[in-house]
């Protein structure tokens, strides 16, 4: 028993050798100020973190992902989730020495790929950069990847699950009903329309195929908090919160091009919620291994205990050894609480059709005072769409945007 | 040797000796650099052997071609704009290494234009609109592909075509196939 207990202490003992680099912690301040509203300054903390290859690999380059694409800077943007994606998309990354102390020591060495509704994001960004920059194949990839990627929830096969899945992520349809009518693919582009409409018949203005041909200028409006992954007292079992109906309605945006309010004639409503996706978090077996752990540690704690307070003569020794046990197989149950924190709660998907010429474009939400974005002087073609990206917080909600770097349509 | 330090040392060595980092242990189904090569090898000499290939040199002397990138077909799989070049810019670097008296290869406008803003030292040869090419070698790759909660696998058609950019008439073609799958596993 004494042998495992220091098996079990070595084990800690090396997990926590490589914890918090001052890299990881100059990510994690990046975090900060991205919430703060300095993206440029976000980019350039998290920015040395996503080129370490460690366990947070994956994390940190999304991470930087969001703080490049709200700062505008694109190219950095594709590279981190490019970075990203071939990682999540690849199997056997945590063999080896990585499986076994993710299971025996901390969860946290594994390399962390995120839940599905995260992989889901990662490939949603990475289409709307090339949907942006009118690579409409590249974006077409990217969109059913991230429908692909919540097969997780659920299969095809399991109809109401997936379902449900699926009409909390219309987004994905959306975007790849957009891509194929951009590619002339004008059959795909209804089929992929009609299933939106079909899975949520309140979107049927959003889907129109026509509103969305004469679009020439699209608004992507990130907005709100995502889920916040936490775990019960014990450690050991985690969750998502809130759940939808405790954060409330999504508010819905408003749009004003040069001080005319712009009837979006209900375009306007939320296409993915990943409040709602997260509370379908997977159970996996290392969920198994936390939760065995902790009920036989705390059954060892409990063993150690009781041995000494019901036996008269019951031996130190052995009622330490079994609490000590107990104690470190609680500690090491602890649940992974790395998560992409800077996932918004939905995207707002604004097909607009003005007048061709620059524009001073103003997204607001007028149920939340202040949470608004300036685009200005948005070059709005003829033909072809120009598409915007716009990140809405507290903090960045009044700065106009002179350095928008909004693509040109062709 | 007790049990527990069987396991002791089992264990230390597993963690000491396995862990790798993000990028070393992990396989997926994309098309990677083995395919790059194996298929622009194979291209670039059954190019060469078409009998139609060489008949039209013979009767036209070098061909003139424009290289174009790959459209990008794949289910759910994205082919960056470098990869998407490298695919068919290979076989444009393997026929000009080879066979430099049959082919005149051409930037296309893009690429031209491209190079030229970046105001390089290096010739960058004639302009697209100085000299017209009279083939073009494109690709389309496409894929059927399936995923699902134990894994993905893709099986990938890779076509290669030269065609008369006047007539529209194929001079050649031939494709790459191949199937790739990948199985999740714990942690995954």
């Amino acid at each position: 028993m004494n042998r495992i207990a220091l098996l079990l202490i070595s084990l800690v003992l090396i997990g926590s050798a490589g914890c918090a680099s001052s890299a990881q912690q100059e990510s994690d301040q990046g975090v900060v100020d991205y919430f703060m509203g300095d993206y440029a300054g976000a980019v350039e903390l998290i920015k040395p973190a996503a080129t370490k290859t460690d366990e947070n690999f994956v994390l940190n380059n999304d991470r930087l992902a969001s703080a490049a694409l709200a700062a505008g800077d694109y190219d950095t943007a594709e590279a981190a989730l490019l970075r990203s994606y071939e990682v999540i998309n690849s199997v056997g990354v945590n063999n080896g020495g990585r499986s076994l102390g993710a299971a025996l020591v901390s969860e946290n060495i594994k390399v962390w790929k995120g839940e599905p509704f995260e992989r889901a994001m990662v490939n949603f960004y990475l289409g709307v950069i090339y949907y942006m920059r009118h690579d409409y194949a590249n974006a077409r990839g990217a969109f059913e990847n991230a429908l692909f990627k919540l097969r997780d929830y659920g299969e095809q096969d399991q109809t109401d699950k997936y379902r449900e899945v699926e009409s909390n992520f219309t987004l994905g349809y959306l975007m790849l009903a957009k891509c194929y009518q951009r590619l002339g693919r004008d059959d795909l582009a209804k089929a992929n329309f009609d299933r939106v409409a079909a899975l949520r018949p309140d979107f049927a203005a959003l889907a129109d195929p026509k509103r969305n041909a004469d679009s020439n200028l699209l608004v992507i409006v990130d907005f709100g908090r995502g889920p916040e992954k936490v775990s019960n007292n014990d450690g050991a079992f985690v969750g998502y919160r809130p759940s939808p109906r405790r954060a409330g309605p999504i508010p819905l945006p408003a749009v004003t091009v040069d001080g005319a309010l712009v009837n979006l004639d209900g375009a306007n409503l939320p296409p993915v919620d990943l409040l709602a996706l997260a509370q379908d978090r997977r159970w996996e077996s290392i969920d198994s291994i936390r939760a065995i752990k902790s009920i036989v540690g705390t059954g060892l704690i409990a063993g150690g205990v009781g041995d000494a307070l019901v036996r008269r003569r019951a031996d130190p020794a052995v009622t330490l050894s079994l609490v000590a046990t107990g104690l470190l197989l609680k500690a090491t149950s602890q649940a992974d609480l790395r998560q992409w924190e800077m996932l918004p709660r939905t995207v707002f998907v604004l097909p607009l059709k003005l007048a061709p010429g620059k524009h001073d474009v103003l997204v607001e939400f007028p149920a939340f005072a202040g949470f608004q974005k300036l685009l200005r002087g948005v070059d709005v073609p003829q033909s072809g769409e120009t598409t915007c990206f716009v990140h809405v917080e507290r903090y960045n909600s009044l700065t106009p945007w002179p350095a928008y770097r909004g693509e040109i349509a062709e | 040797m007790r049990f527990a330090d069987l396991l002791f040392l089992i264990t230390l060595l597993g963690l000491l000796c396995g862990c790798t980092n993000a990028v070393e242990s992990g396989h997926n189904t994309f098309l990677d650099s083995v395919d790059l090569q194996q298929m622009t090898d194979q291209m670039a000499r059954s190019i060469v052997a078409d009998a139609r290939v060489q008949s039209a040199i013979h009767a036209k002397g070098p061909l003139r071609i424009v290289v174009q990138p790959v459209v990008n077909n794949l289910t759910a799989e994205i082919l960056p704009r470098g990869q998407a070049e490298g695919f068919t810019s290979r076989v444009r670097a393997l026929l000009s290494e080879k066979q430099p008296a049959q082919f005149t290869w051409i930037l296309n406008r893009d690429d031209f234009y491209d190079l030229r803003k970046k105001e390089l030292d290096a010739p960058l040869g004639p302009s697209p609109d100085a000299i017209n090419p009279q083939y073009a070698l494109t690709a389309v790759f496409t894929s059927l592909t399936h995923e699902n909660s134990q894994g993905r696998s893709d099986f990938y058609v890779c076509s290669y075509e030269l065609s008369d950019l006047q007539t529209r008439a194929v001079l050649w073609s031939d494709s790459y196939k191949v199937k790739k799958s990948a199985i999740k596993g714990f942690l995954d």
